[in-house]
């Protein structure tokens, strides 16, 4: 990996998107976090450059519009074309940046890790729920009962199922269940009738 | 200058109505409120608010979403110093020194400062802001599409080169990724339809508000929702408001952070979180008591929170005069002028002068409100922070899917919001940052277009691109930030550098 040489009182991690790895999680993948890393960096390299690929394939096929005798430099593939190649470029950077990591196996038995532990298992679940109610849920019910649900699930998995010292069921589903029916109803009376928006 | 100084005084009275200062109040609260819930950021918060600000007229709307921004990136520090988990990734370097400063039963004071910091930075920010715009905006007026295309490739890259985590490569990746989806869709040139595979859905090409409301929302959520522990918050009973003499003391850092923070916030997409590593980078070199930062230094809390406020101000500076972004949440705050019928460019001195000192205005009085807001609601907003994230987190999630929805009243956008924000999601456990993509989606056109006309206006011949001296200059910086991230360029140099002086030169 291409470690900057950095004034040493600069952040470990640099900054951006997301909060910084904050209270370690106890499972195995955050070991040597680089690890499992490299391995993901090889996947990802590799679908860049064939995305990066494709997207050139497609901006050469698109029309060059002959027929209203525009400027041939200004063909709409153009950009497209440029960008798909900066794009495999920087995949096959990461990819063979990954290759020439020596690999032990343990590259590869962090990354499956990565994907069976806890907190994994975690986001899996909140996606699974996430998805669900956006492309089922709602559309199907009337929006106040979809979110409502929705809430009420949520809660309940992740207070219940994850939790290390769950409260009472009664008190969880009560509260939940009281949480839920005001968040729904809250939320569809204020964008119908506050901001006029036809909800699904 | 003294008619800026009249455009300045328009500015505030036009803000001096009940309802402006109701908008006020209730925007900068809401602000601190995200700012302080970790997994709700600025970027979203303002991405959320453009939906419910629809409805309102242009310069209230803008207004309660400027005191959104300066509130969430004030709201942060307070978690930063309870929690040690910073509200928003801009608190993350006050931290270092906030949280140590609480457990020493200082949190009180920690908090205090960090207030009066916030204050000051966005002061020294709107100072500059004031001075450099109308400037910046006479040399803008010249640019053409030369110009543009190069200022375009330029938010992207150095985006991309100073955002990423550890590897330069992956904020080109996420900066590609998010130019090439600003391709999908009609182009402006011809209105051809670009990668749209037979979807009508597409041929408008992807909204930025619901792909932020994803990247920045649901992403989010799931990075909050993995975490399997939650930290405490620490108790602080000691005085909140600081003193003046502690305030007055640390002046210095105080004014070398705001300019540090300004002037990270003008280079565009790097924000408020690398404005705050910054400044506490330069205060920690300069300090007496350097041993002290990262243990509980009044001066390293003092110099984050002074430079991510004052790179709000900064990031106003290049969206206002060249409609290019400084920041993530920038990007929406454009799109939002541009719901609004308000073009942010070179133009918008010409057009519309009074506005950029009603934006001056508001960010004056979104100062205030923190100062009166920060000081004065403590144990509320303590209370506020105590919220489990199993309760919270649906709740938003039911706002993520309603906001996407609500602004053009379609699912099509749900669904950019859901792809967003799980594409999003993997990204940012690779580390890939997020600012590059934000600032591909809203450049893309732009670079797409100048590329073109320039190319059609100098009828194919690519030298106008390098020979005229405005783009002379960025190219090279394009280029240079493009080689200095080419790890045996970048030794070589370094070993260059220490050849001359005989020591490494600290990059800053």
């Amino acid at each position: 990996m291409s470690r900057e040489t950095q004034d040493p009182s600069a952040p470990p991690s640099g900054a951006g998107g997301a909060v910084p790895d904050l209270p370690p999680d106890d499972g195995p993948e955050t070991g040597d976090d680089g690890a499992h890393l490299v391995r993901a960096d090889l996947l990802t390299g590799l679908i860049l450059l064939v995305l990066g690929i494709a997207v050139v394939w497609m901006s050469w096929e698109m029309p060059r519009l002959e027929a209203r005798r525009i400027h041939p430099a200004t063909v709409p593939g153009l950009v497209p074309g440029l960008l798909g190649i900066a794009l495999a470029i920087c995949g096959m950077i990461l990819a063979a940046r990954s290759v020439r990591v020596a690999d032990d196996g343990a590259g590869w038995r962090r990354f499956g890790a990565a994907f069976l532990s806890t907190s994994a298992a975690r986001v899996v679940v909140a996606m699974v729920l996430a998805l669900g109610y956006a492309l089922v849920l709602v559309g199907r019910l009337p929006f106040w009962a979809a979110s409502a649900v929705f809430v009420l699930v949520f809660i309940l998995v992740f207070e219940r199922v994850f939790s290390a010292s769950p409260h009472p069921l009664w008190r969880t589903v009560l509260t939940a269940g009281l949480q839920a029916v005001i968040v729904g109803v809250a939320v569809s009376v204020v964008f119908e009738a506050g901001f006029l928006v036809r909800l699904p | 200058m003294l008619e800026g100084l009249a455009l300045l005084g328009d500015g505030l009275a036009h803000f001096m109505t009940l309802g402006s200062l109701f908008n006020v109040l209730w925007a900068t609260l809401l602000g601190i409120v995200i700012g302080l819930l970790p997994g709700l950021t600025a970027t979203m918060g303002v991405a959320l608010l453009v939906t419910l600000t629809y409805p309102m007229a242009p310069d209230q709307a803008i207004l309660s979403l400027m005191c959104l921004y300066v509130g969430a990136i004030y709201g942060g520090s307070r978690t930063a110093i309870l929690l040690a988990i910073p509200g928003t990734p801009a608190s993350a370097a006050t931290t270092l020194d906030g949280h140590p400063l609480a457990l020493s039963g200082k949190g009180g004071l920690a908090m205090g400062l960090a207030t009066t910091s916030s204050a000051l930075g966005t002061m020294v920010g709107i100072l500059c802001l004031v001075l450099l715009a109308p400037l910046l905006t006479e040399v803008a007026l010249n640019f053409g599409s030369y110009e543009f295309f190069w200022l375009a490739l330029f938010g992207v890259v150095i985006s991309g080169r100073l955002t990423a985590f550890d590897d330069p490569v992956k904020g080109y990746v996420a900066g590609i990724l998010g130019l090439l989806v600003a391709m999908i869709g009609m182009e402006g040139l011809h209105g051809f339809r670009r990668f749209t595979f037979g979807m009508p859905a597409l041929g408008g090409g992807i909204d930025l508000i619901p792909a932020m409301v994803g990247a920045f929302g649901l992403a989010e959520i799931l990075v909050v929702m993995k975490r399997k522990v939650a930290g405490r918050v620490v108790d602080a009973s000691d005085r909140v408001v600081p003193r003046i003499r502690d305030v007055w003391r640390y002046r210095r850092t105080t004014v070398r952070s705001g300019v540090i923070g300004t002037f990270v916030g003008i280079v565009p997409g790097v924000g408020e979180d690398i404005g705050a590593w910054g400044s506490y980078a330069a205060a920690k070199r300069k300090s007496a008591e350097a041993d002290r930062f990262g243990k509980g230094s009044l001066e390293g809390l003092i110099a984050a929170e002074t430079g991510n406020s004052a790179a709000i101000p900064g990031s106003m500076i290049p969206t206002l005069t060249l409609a290019l972004p400084g920041s993530a949440a920038a990007a929406v705050l454009i799109a939002a002028m541009y719901i609004h019928g308000i073009r942010p460019g070179p133009m918008l001195l010409v057009e519309n002068a009074p506005f950029l000192y009603q934006v001056v205005a508001m960010l004056l009085l979104a100062t205030l409100a923190i100062l009166v807001l920060g000081l004065m609601l403590t144990r509320v907003l303590l209370r506020v922070m105590t919220i489990p994230r199993e309760r919270l987190m649906p709740v938003v999630y039911v706002l993520c899917v309603v906001g996407s929805f609500a602004i053009a009243q379609r699912m099509f956008d749900i669904y950019v919001m859901l792809a967003f924000g799980i594409i999003g999601f993997f990204l940012r456990e690779m580390r890939y940052p997020m600012a590059p993509l934000v600032m591909g989606i809203i450049l893309g056109t732009l670079l797409d277009v100048n590329l073109r006309r320039g190319l059609a206006l100098s009828n194919g011949d690519l030298t106008p691109f390098f020979t005229r001296p405005v783009s002379a200059v960025i190219c090279g910086l394009v280029v240079l930030s493009i080689l200095f991230s080419i790890p045996v360029i970048q030794r070589f140099v370094t070993r260059l550098f220490i050849k001359d002086r005989g020591a490494p030169t600290g990059g800053g």
